[in-house]
């Protein structure tokens, strides 16, 4: 098996420290003026990234080397160990704005989620390799997943953290859908999920406006509109151009945490569209070449393994830049690689780690 | 391990195509936003971030027509604080107690206000530069201070009707201020500069000034000097004859139509115009509270700031007897020697009209002496010769049925009949001035026409506006309205309105040395009954060449008399005195006046008897030596004092008996002459003012005085309409 082994895809590597850097520079742009703000420091925040930031990158450098296929002993035992930690998080968890969502190690803390969307990629490329055309079997195929999703789910709802809970469900039927399940069965679990929606709307009105308010935000200026509208403020406000680095206005204070998921917002008015384009394009790259790497794995299993980390990269990403251009109802999404999250940033890199070992072992490099 | 199936591989590969694809169309949403709609949000996104702040300009001075400033702005600075910003550098508490202190506010409203949650906080507005200077020192963050100017008014109580006062925003509220507002106010500048979501400044390059405009001056047409003298004297008449409603005065220049004062009385400061000054209105409104106050307040404001002169009218009485004459000679319809009749009466529409003195009537009488009497018969006589449509265009003509259009917000127009409605009744009445209205300013610019040798003028209280540097932007030059009465017809009606101050009810405007010509007005108010009056005189002077024109009501008098001969001739006369001298108008003395001249009480004392008489009769005084000694050494009176031409002064010589001193005869109500008598006799001096009847005197009759001792007699014609 060692012989198998190549060097990793330098153009992913590139791309992801091209994005790491590129995130870096922005977090320091929209968090210097809040930082002053808040803790008299401009550097505050930026400082604390730099340093999650170093350590992603050991963590990313380990993994590249750590053989992936060890990941699939672990599986089970790392996804108990997340469901674990996801109820320890409801009941011992710090509270942050009325949530818990953070649990707290020493002087470190980390969202039990984060691991959780680790846990279940890893456990379901590992599985539904095993499986291989089983899946295509509807109770003994297809439910299973959908009950592990449903409870990690739920767990995350509790916490409440519903965009997490949709980014976990979205990479795990993503991994169904790769593993080859049948296309009828989602259907079939479709009709119970709009109905469930439609019985939610009804029974909270305000539900539905916040749904339909990034239709239109400024019918909503005052209430639910106001933030996505600063944000649409802050990409205007960028035209072609941008009004150059570290110039964003609508950083000052008028996007509340600007380094955190309207970051993007900010890099728009600082760097314009070019600039903004140039970013998606990166993560379009970032996306090529990570599947790329997941269609050239060296076994099913790496294969579907990059395919949920990559899938992640990519929702997160998508959803992201979709709410802060209005394109979908607000929801709390970060950018990966550019919002200042702490230990987000880790498990990201340790994913990147991860695709980058699959890398290794790809047929390409015999 | 087996490699993934082609399945998978199939399946991985449409999830790449999905997320390219999405990612695409989020490329295309993101430019939309930027480049489609960039503009309209960039428009509205700095908007938000920007803060305009207002420099004042500084508001334009308002001049008298001499350069002399009657309404100055003075820069003061108005103090505003940024709560965040106090909140950052953390010492809220040291800058709520220095600021309390300095600004004599108390500690908790400052602590509150500058630790607000808000964007902005005015503390206090229009500090005085000292206080400004010391809170500058502090060097406070978040505490600002912004120029700001405050309006003062040198004179105070002055012209107050006319200037008019500003508020708290230096806005005109109402006179010349609120008239000629937007000149005076000048264009304010602009700071606009960027700031956080809190309201914090931002140091960013797309800051931009605009420079404040100043305001305007305005020169007024106003002389400081002669609104000096009509509100010394309107006010003395206001008090002294107990006016209830106020008085006003008009002065101008007829051949301008410049108004020279304007003045109301009873007033207010210019500098305190929120405080009402009515006793009376204060004490009820302190009773009062919320809305009623509210009201009550409005309308007391409203009624202290009135501008009587151009806003109320009233009826005319016969003063309008001018207007009668003018149209009766210039239609030539009557004659200066045309003998009328009066028998206390004239019967017309089967109504009796009567005249003003009906318990003794004036009898036969020419035309000219009927003006001098103010007989009420002889102008009805007079309008039905004209006929009601001349008599009705000639109202017209000498500007009674519009506004003068003089610039002043809230002039009215007084009352005239309607065409259809001026029958024989209204016809006989108007002849005399009473049934219709007319604002103070109608009458003063009609008058005018006639000492202006029959060219009615438009009146100008604005002369001028002039810049920064005193360069004149804008003169106004005066416009002729109309021809009303040819100049020969304006020529003889001057004379005989002379002849009614130097012979007739208007004596009591007489004043020697000029040639003052009028007519005097008594009406009294609707319902009729009440005993109450409008008492005023109209009159210019020369007469021959008019310099000035002077109009005086008195509106409800309750003093001992309310005819206008009686108690607003003589303000009119004081005022002519006053102004003619100050616009050096040469005086023209008639011998009998030559004769009866002020003479000052030369030192005689040390000198020789011979000497000391000589000096006396070159100084048209007459002597008369007590004892035998050669040498003067006392005298009376005494030097300095003021004594009529042909008075005696008595010289004490060595050797002269102790003399014995008299007692003052009582005078009142004695004529010019026998009081002449009296005093003479009694061996002391007298010196008269105005004629007809003694009114005042002093010493009082019974004080025992040297004799000598000058009288001072005041005579007024009482028997006047
Ligand atoms: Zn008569």
């Amino acid at each position: 098996m060692v012989k198998d082994r190549g060097t990793f895809d330098f153009g992913f590597f590139l791309t992801v420290m091209i994005l790491l850097s590129f995130g870096l520079v922005m977090v320091f742009s929209a968090s210097s003026y809040s930082a002053l703000n808040d803790y008299n420091d401009s550097y505050y925040v930026i400082k604390r990234q730099l340093i999650w930031a170093l350590l992603g990158l050991f963590v990313m450098f380990f993994m590249a080397g750590f053989d992936y296929r060890k990941l699939a002993y672990l599986s089970v035992p790392f996804l108990l160990i997340s469901i674990v930690l996801l109820v320890a998080v409801l009941i011992v968890g710090t509270e942050v704005n009325g949530a818990r969502r953070w649990l707290g190690i020493g002087g470190l803390s980390f969202q039990p989620s984060e691991v959780a969307k680790l846990a279940v990629i890893i456990y379901f490329s590992n599985s539904l390799a095993k499986k291989k055309d089983k899946v295509k079997k509807f109770f003994t195929g297809f439910v299973p997943y959908l009950l592990i999703l449903g409870v990690i789910a739920l767990l995350v709802i509790k916490e409440p953290h519903l965009s997490g809970a949709v980014v976990i469900v979205l990479v795990g039927l993503m991994l169904l859908f790769a593993a080859g399940a049948k296309i009828f069965h989602f259907v079939l679990m479709a009709i119970p999920a709009v109905a469930g929606l439609v019985v939610a709307v009804m029974m909270e009105p305000y539900r539905m406006r916040r749904i339909v308010s990034f239709l239109n935000p400024w019918e909503y200026k005052m209430k639910e509109g106001w933030q996505i509208i600063q944000s649409l403020y802050a990409i205007g406000s960028g035209g072609l151009f941008g009004l150059g680095l570290g110039r964003s206005r609508q950083k000052l204070l008028y996007i509340p945490e600007a380094q955190n998921d309207f970051i993007f917002s900010i890099l728009c008015e600082e760097l314009g569209f070019v600039g903004a384009a140039t970013v998606i394009i990166l993560f379009i790259i970032l996306i090529w070449r990570g599947i790329k790497i997941a269609i050239n794995a060296g076994d099913t299993f790496g294969s579907l393994l990059a395919t949920g980390i990559i899938s992640l990269i990519a929702i997160q990403v998508l959803i992201n830049i979709a709410v802060v251009t209005s394109s979908m109802p607000v929801t709390g999404m970060p950018l990966p690689f550019f919002s200042a999250g702490g230990s987000s940033l880790v498990f990201i890199m340790m994913g990147m780690g991860i695709v980058l070992n699959i890398s290794r072992y790809s047929k390409g490099r015999g | 391990m087996a490699a993934p199936s082609i399945t998978i591989k199939k399946r991985i590969f449409t999830l790449l195509i999905i997320f390219i694809t999405a990612a695409i169309a989020l490329i295309i949403r993101t430019g939309w936003w930027q480049i489609h709609e960039g503009e309209r949000l960039q428009k509205e996104a700095i908007e938000q971030q920007t803060r305009d702040r207002i420099i004042s300009s500084r508001r334009g001075t308002i001049y008298d027509r001499n350069g002399k400033p009657l309404a100055v702005s003075a820069s003061v600075d108005t103090v505003s604080v940024i709560p965040n910003e106090i909140k950052k550098a953390g010492n809220a508490e040291e800058v709520a107690a220095k600021l309390s202190e300095v600004l004599g506010m108390s500690y908790e409203e400052v602590y509150n206000k500058i630790t607000k949650n808000s964007a902005y906080e005015f503390i206090k507005r229009k500090i005085e530069k000292k206080e400004a200077d010391i809170i500058r020192g502090y060097n406070f963050k978040g505490v600002y201070l912004e120029e700001d100017s405050k309006r003062y008014y040198p004179y105070g109580n002055f012209a107050s009707h006319v200037i008019g006062a500003t508020g708290t925003d230096n806005q005109g509220l109402f006179g010349i201020e609120a008239k000629y507002d937007k000149y005076l106010k000048g264009m304010p500048g602009r700071i606009v500069a960027a700031k956080d979501a809190l309201g914090t400044d931002m140091p960013y390059p797309y800051e931009r000034y605009i420079n404040a405009e100043e305001g305007t001056n305005v020169v007024l047409t106003i002389d400081e000097v002669i609104q000096h003298f009509v509100e010394k004297h309107l006010e003395t008449a206001v008090i002294e004859n107990k006016v209830q409603q106020g008085g006003a005065a008009i002065v101008m220049d007829p051949k301008t139509g410049d108004i020279l004062a304007m003045a109301v009385k009873p007033d207010f400061d210019l500098n305190n115009p929120f405080e009402i000054q009515d006793a009376q209105a204060r004490e009820e409104l302190e009773k009062l509270t919320g809305e009623e106050f509210k009201k009550r307040y409005e309308i007391e404001l409203g009624k202290m700031w009135r501008n009587k002169a151009v806003v109320d009218s009233y009826e005319p009485g016969s003063t309008f007897k001018i207007f009668t004459s003018a149209m009766g000679l210039e239609e030539n319809v009557v004659k200066v020697d045309d003998v009328f009749t009066c028998r206390g009466y004239a019967t017309v529409a089967n109504h009796n009209i009567k005249c003003w003195r009906s318990y003794n009537p004036h009898g036969t009488q020419t035309f000219v002496e009927g003006v001098q009497n103010s007989c009420n018969p002889v102008f009805i006589d007079v309008a039905f010769r004209l006929g009601s449509d001349k008599f009705y265009r000639y109202v017209d003509a000498f500007g009674f049925m519009d506004k003068t259009g003089i610039d002043f917000d809230g002039e009215t127009a007084g009352l005239f009949h309607k065409k259809e409605n001026f029958n024989e009744l209204e016809l006989a009445t108007a002849a005399f001035g009473q049934g219709f209205t007319v604002t103070p300013l109608q009458m003063v610019c009609a008058v005018s026409a006639v000492a202006n040798d029959g060219l009615l003028l438009k009146p100008r209280l604005v002369k001028q506006l002039t810049d920064v540097d005193g360069n004149v932007v804008q003169t106004f030059e005066p416009e002729i309205v109309r021809q009303v009465i040819s100049k020969e017809t304006a020529a003889t009606l001057r004379n005989i309105l002379e002849s009614v101050v130097s012979e007739g009810t208007g004596g009591n405007a007489y004043i020697k040395g000029f040639r003052v010509a009028g007519k005097t007005g008594t009406s009294e108010k609707l319902p009729r009954g009440n005993g109450k009056y409008i008492a005023s005189f109209i009159g210019f002077a020369p007469a021959d060449d008019p310099k000035v024109v002077c109009l005086v009501i008195l509106d409800e008098p309750m003093g001992e008399s309310y005819y206008g001969g009686t108690i607003a001739a003589p303000v009119v006369g004081k005022i002519l005195d006053d102004t003619l001298r100050y616009l050096e108008v040469e005086p023209k003395f008639t011998e009998k006046e030559l004769e009866t001249m002020d003479v000052i009480v030369p030192e005689l004392r040390n000198m020789e008897v011979k000497e000391a008489q000589n000096a006396l009769k070159e100084l048209n005084l007459k002597n008369k030596v007590e004892g035998n000694g050669n040498t003067i050494i006392d005298q009376t009176p005494k030097p300095g004092a003021k004594l009529q031409g042909q008075s005696t002064v008595i010289l004490y010589t060595e050797g002269a008996d102790k003399v014995e001193n008299v007692v003052v005869p009582d005078v009142l109500g004695k004529s010019v002459l026998d009081s002449n008598r009296i005093i003479i006799n009694a061996g002391l001096n007298i010196r008269i003012t105005g004629s007809g009847t003694a009114i005042k005197q002093e010493p009082a009759a019974g004080t025992v005085v040297p004799p000598g001792t000058v009288v001072n007699v005041e005579f007024r014609h009482m028997d006047v309409d």
